[in-house]
């Protein structure tokens, strides 16, 4: 159901920058990775580069053995952008529907109800609000659930929750934890928040500063569920602290 | 929106009408002004009473001439704004002929154009329409241009076909500058009906009738008839700003915020 990734000695140039150096990698299927690093590091550049979205200057990237235009086709990858990207004309409802609403032919058979994800995600009496009754959190969740509502087996985040309080991330993470027992996906995540990454992965990979680089992949070996108390727990904090040695030692370099 | 609100949006302009109304009526009458220069609300009314169906009629034409120029036009910039908010190069490319139609009087090249068109509708729709057209071509090009980038990469990451991101994002963003635009066309299309009426020697609508009255210095037609085309413009910008209202729920110009 879900989908692997292979990156093969991706490297990407703007012009002389460059933004991303020779990045091998492989994602099994069904792995939550996240990617940390500091701002303007290349890792939002390679999240495109994954979907697609960015040509590599040089090396492939596969999902599932195909190139991402293929499975950008098939409706095969979500994209949750780090601002919601809501169109405000739509309701909380529409919204949920606009990835199934475009290019109708390739829905999948079977995806989630928008309507039941809204639930889930606790909107279900905003179904029929516009976006800018909602506040930036709520915006946040619909986002997520416009991207659960595809069903597609692999899902790409940007700092989703970069814009948010530290009370509705520790929210929206417990969310998106529950919405994957459900709808498992892979997923990568981009973000610069070190607990965000270890609450919520499989794997952490550790970028350094641009160009993006993999210097360290730290296995997250934290039983699930994970709750707000794995989050207060030694072997959580341990696993934080050998993140950020990592990310510092990538620094230094 | 509560009742109270509801009446005070309609009070306010009601009062503002009656006072202007009033102002008119008294300088006319206290300030002994030739018929010519200007007529009074009320006499004007009473010339209009004698004849109600012809200015009818012709209010009828000019406002069908002026809606259907400008509805031709609108239609028309969908597709033309949406080729130059893709490609910078057709833009800078038209940019040339828009400004020339824009910054050129239409006034002077109507004898011409009727000679092409011939006497009548035709070439009253023609010079609507092409007048109407660049402010309405570079107000969709802004809108579209303006369509939220995340949503617009959001639309790619499912493959979504050039159409459809113009149906599902560029046109909807595009509304709000089309509409500030469209009310402005609209008058534009009022002013060119009435003038082109007038200056292809037809035998209708309200520039008829007024080139006529002025060209035998008769005060009460052609004031009649700039009282209808004012009334006119007015029901247009009061029809626009319900469909706007209604049509633009969801934008910020439409919500009531500190000013």
């Amino acid at each position: 159901m879900s989908a692997g990734i292979v990156l093969d000695g991706v490297s990407k140039r703007f012009g002389t920058l460059e933004v991303a150096e020779r990045i091998d990698l492989e994602v099994a299927s069904g792995t939550f990775v996240s990617v940390v690093g500091p701002s303007g590091c290349g890792k939002s550049t390679l999240l495109r580069m994954i979907a697609g979205l960015e040509p590599t200057s040089s090396g492939t990237v596969s999902i599932d053995g195909a190139p991402p235009a293929q499975a950008r086709a098939a409706k095969r990858i979500a994209i949750v952008p780090q601002h919601p990207g809501l169109v405000p004309w739509r309701t909380v409802a529409g919204n949920s529907r606009l990835l199934l609403d475009i290019n109708r032919r390739t829905n999948p058979d079977q995806h989630p109800d928008p309507m039941e994800l809204l639930d889930e995600a606790g909107l279900g009496s905003f179904a029929h609000r516009l976006p800018h009754e909602l506040s930036g959190g709520m915006q946040q969740r619909v986002a997520l659930v416009r991207a659960f509502a595809l069903g597609a087996p692999l899902i790409l985040m940007d700092e989703p929750f970069a814009s948010l309080d530290e009370i509705t991330r520790t929210e929206m993470r417990s969310l998106l934890s529950r919405l994957l027992v459900r709808h498992p996906a892979t997923v990568v995540l981009v973000t610069h928040s070190i607990p965000e990454a270890v609450a919520l992965s499989d794997r952490v990979l550790v970028v350094g500063p641009r160009p993006a680089r993999l210097t360290a992949d730290v296995e997250v070996h934290l039983a699930r569920p994970r709750t707000t108390e794995t989050e207060d727990s030694p072997d959580f904090n341990a696993c934080c602290a050998e993140v950020r040695q990592q990310l510092r030692g990538a620094m230094q370099r | 929106m509560t009742r109270s609100m509801r009446s005070s949006t309609l009070f306010a302009p009601i009062v503002g009408t009656a006072l202007f109304l009033a102002a008119w009526e008294a300088l006319v009458r206290l300030g002994d002004v030739r018929p010519f220069v200007l007529r009074a609300p009320s006499q004007i009314l009473a010339y209009l009473g004698r004849a109600p169906g012809d200015f009818l009629a012709a209010s009828w034409t000019t406002a069908w001439h002026a809606l259907v120029g400008f509805l031709l036009a609108a239609v028309l910039s969908v597709p033309i704004g949406a080729a130059l908010a893709a490609s910078p190069w057709l833009e800078q490319a038209s940019q040339p002929i828009l400004v020339l139609v824009q910054v050129t009087p239409f006034a002077a090249y109507i004898s011409s154009v009727v000679l092409w068109l011939g006497y009548g509708t035709p070439p009253v729709l023609f010079i609507a329409t092409l007048v109407c057209l660049p402010p309405l071509v570079i107000a969709m090009v802004a809108g579209m241009r303006g369509a939220d980038p995340a949503t617009r990469e959001l639309l790619a990451s499912v493959d979504a076909a050039h159409w459809e991101v113009l149906w599902r994002l560029r046109l909807p963003s595009a509304l709000p500058t089309a509409f500030a635009a469209a009310r402005y066309s609209l008058g534009i299309s009022l002013i060119v009906a009435y003038l082109v009426e007038g200056s292809n020697f037809a035998d209708e609508g309200l520039g008829a009738i007024g080139r006529r009255a002025a060209a035998n210095n008769a005060a009460d037609p052609l004031w009649a008839t700039i009282f209808c085309a004012a009334a006119l413009g007015t029901l247009g910008l009061v029809l626009v700003g319900a469909i706007e209202r209604s049509a633009l729920r969801w934008h910020v110009s439409q919500r009531r915020l500190l000013p």
